[in-house]
């Protein structure tokens, strides 16, 4: 028997256990993307309907987050998260199955399969997203708001990360790596020197990028990837959306397909809060750092004897891309 | 050592093509993507040996100015980040900012030129 047809077994085993038989899987297909987790998308019988899945499992060897610092959402506390965001309104995706250690696939969990795009460059390109991509910024902007009004009640596993804290994080990370580049330094230096003073707290998505939204005709159809969820300060996802690694070659701020102001003033509508934009500006700089010692951490990953598969290495050299990105924001030369 | 022939630059150039216009058209889902970041990969390496040279010589060149000291580009480096980490460098510095913007641009000449062209 192949891997493959293990695996496929294994899954009709927990399609069947969890959903009800025969539980067969059809059209099993791994997608690409998700470094740390594994993607899988699938039809399930159960019954006499067939129900469109993805699974995403995270392999017990790959719990470590991309910021190496914490674990990450998985598993149960994952589908918590995601009921809470629907409470709140958000597009998030619909849980059918949590993984249970008898499952024997890690962790991970089976959720509803949405229609629709997620690849970036697609997205900001594509001829049947023109109408949409005008509107894309500002519905990120009411979606963040929603995001933000996640009642955290019971989500107790969401750790507090002010930005202080996510820097000495990012720090630590710098640290562990005999790898001194002065424009890291430089970016660490400035974070440090321009922290934002007592913003406020609540749920925040962690991740909220272009390339993490399934986008289609009709706009924003679901948020996905809510592993790196904390409580922290919001305008870190307005940021974060902003960072140039995001907009895929789309030549806008806001994930490459919109204008900071339409995403801002969404933003300020739906949550009745102002946003200001140098508070943003902030976490979009610091998002560059991040990305950097990011790139910096899964592409050295051979140096702690990880195996240096292809994707992670090619990572390593894309350090350079954000720390200009940065370098263009805090000499007011960025768009 | 006699002189090895083809040289580096004409193995990559053919392993490229290969996995470029033949191996990738016949490829889907991830091992397309595997393979287009593995022509990634090689072509850096293929930049990495026409302009490695002379970007160490340059760097090495501006990070001696900037320090008042001549030495090794890599211990020039170490310097200049633990310089600006303790805060002996204004992080505004014009030659500070012109320095680290040129070195950014010729590792990115490397490793992805599209980046600044966009």
């Amino acid at each position: 028997m192949t891997e493959r047809d293990a695996f496929q077994n294994k899954l009709e085993a927990v399609v069947a256990r969890h959903l009800g038989a025969p539980g067969e899987v059809r059209e099993l297909v791994r997608l690409t993307g998700g470094a740390t987790k594994v993607t899988w998308s699938f039809d399930a019988v159960v019954g006499t309907t067939t129900l469109p899945l993805i699974l995403q499992q995270t392999p017990p060897e790959r719990l470590v987050a991309p910021d190496g610092a914490t674990t990450g959402i998985h598993g149960a506390h994952e589908a918590a998260l995601l009921e809470a965001a629907r409470r709140a309104g958000v597009p998030a995706p619909c849980v059918r199955i949590v993984l249970s250690p008898d499952d024997d696939l890690g962790e991970g969990t089976v959720t509803e399969r949405v229609a629709g795009e997620t690849l970036g460059r697609k997205i900001n390109t594509g001829a049947e997203f023109a109408a949409v991509r005008p509107t894309l910024a500002a519905q990120c902007g009411s979606i963040l708001a929603a995001v933000h009004r996640i009642d955290a009640t019971g989500l107790d596993f969401l750790v507090e990360q002010t930005a202080r804290d996510q820097l000495a994080t990012y720090r630590a990370l710098a640290d562990a790596y005999d790898h001194p580049l002065p424009a890291l330094e430089c970016g660490l230096r400035w974070v440090a020197e321009n922290l934002p003073r007592a913003p406020r707290t609540c749920v925040v998505h962690g991740d909220f990028r272009n390339g993490n939204l399934i986008v289609g005709e009709d706009g924003v159809r679901c948020v996905l990837d809510w592993e790196l969820a904390h409580r922290g300060d919001p305008m870190l996802d307005l940021g974060w959306l902003c960072v140039k690694t995001w907009r895929f070659g789309g030549p806008l701020p806001a994930g490459g397909f919109g204008h900071r102001d339409d995403l801002f003033l969404a933003y300020e509508r739906a949550s009745g809060g102002p946003v200001d934009p140098a508070h943003v500006r902030f976490w979009e700089a610091f998002g560059c750092v991040k990305w950097a010692l990011m790139c910096m951490h899964k592409g050295l990953g051979y140096l702690r004897g990880a195996r240096g598969n292809v994707e992670a290495v090619a990572i390593g050299r894309r350090i350079e891309e954000p720390l200009l990105d940065f370098l263009d924001l805090i000499t007011g030369k960025a768009a | 050592m006699p002189a090895i022939k083809p040289e580096p630059a004409v193995l990559l150039d053919a392993a490229i093509d290969y996995l470029e216009r033949e191996l990738l058209p016949a490829l889907a889902g991830y091992h397309r993507f595997q393979c287009r970041v593995t022509v990634n990969v090689l072509a850096q390496v293929r930049r990495e040996l026409l302009l490695a040279p002379g970007h160490a010589d340059a760097e090495r060149a501006r990070l001696a100015s900037l320090l008042g000291h001549p030495g090794e580009r890599d211990e020039l480096n170490r310097e200049l980040a633990t310089r600006i980490r303790a805060g002996e460098v204004a992080l505004d510095d014009p030659a500070l900012l012109e320095h680290l913007r040129h070195s950014l641009i010729e590792a990115l000449r490397i490793n992805n030129p599209k980046w600044i062209e966009e």
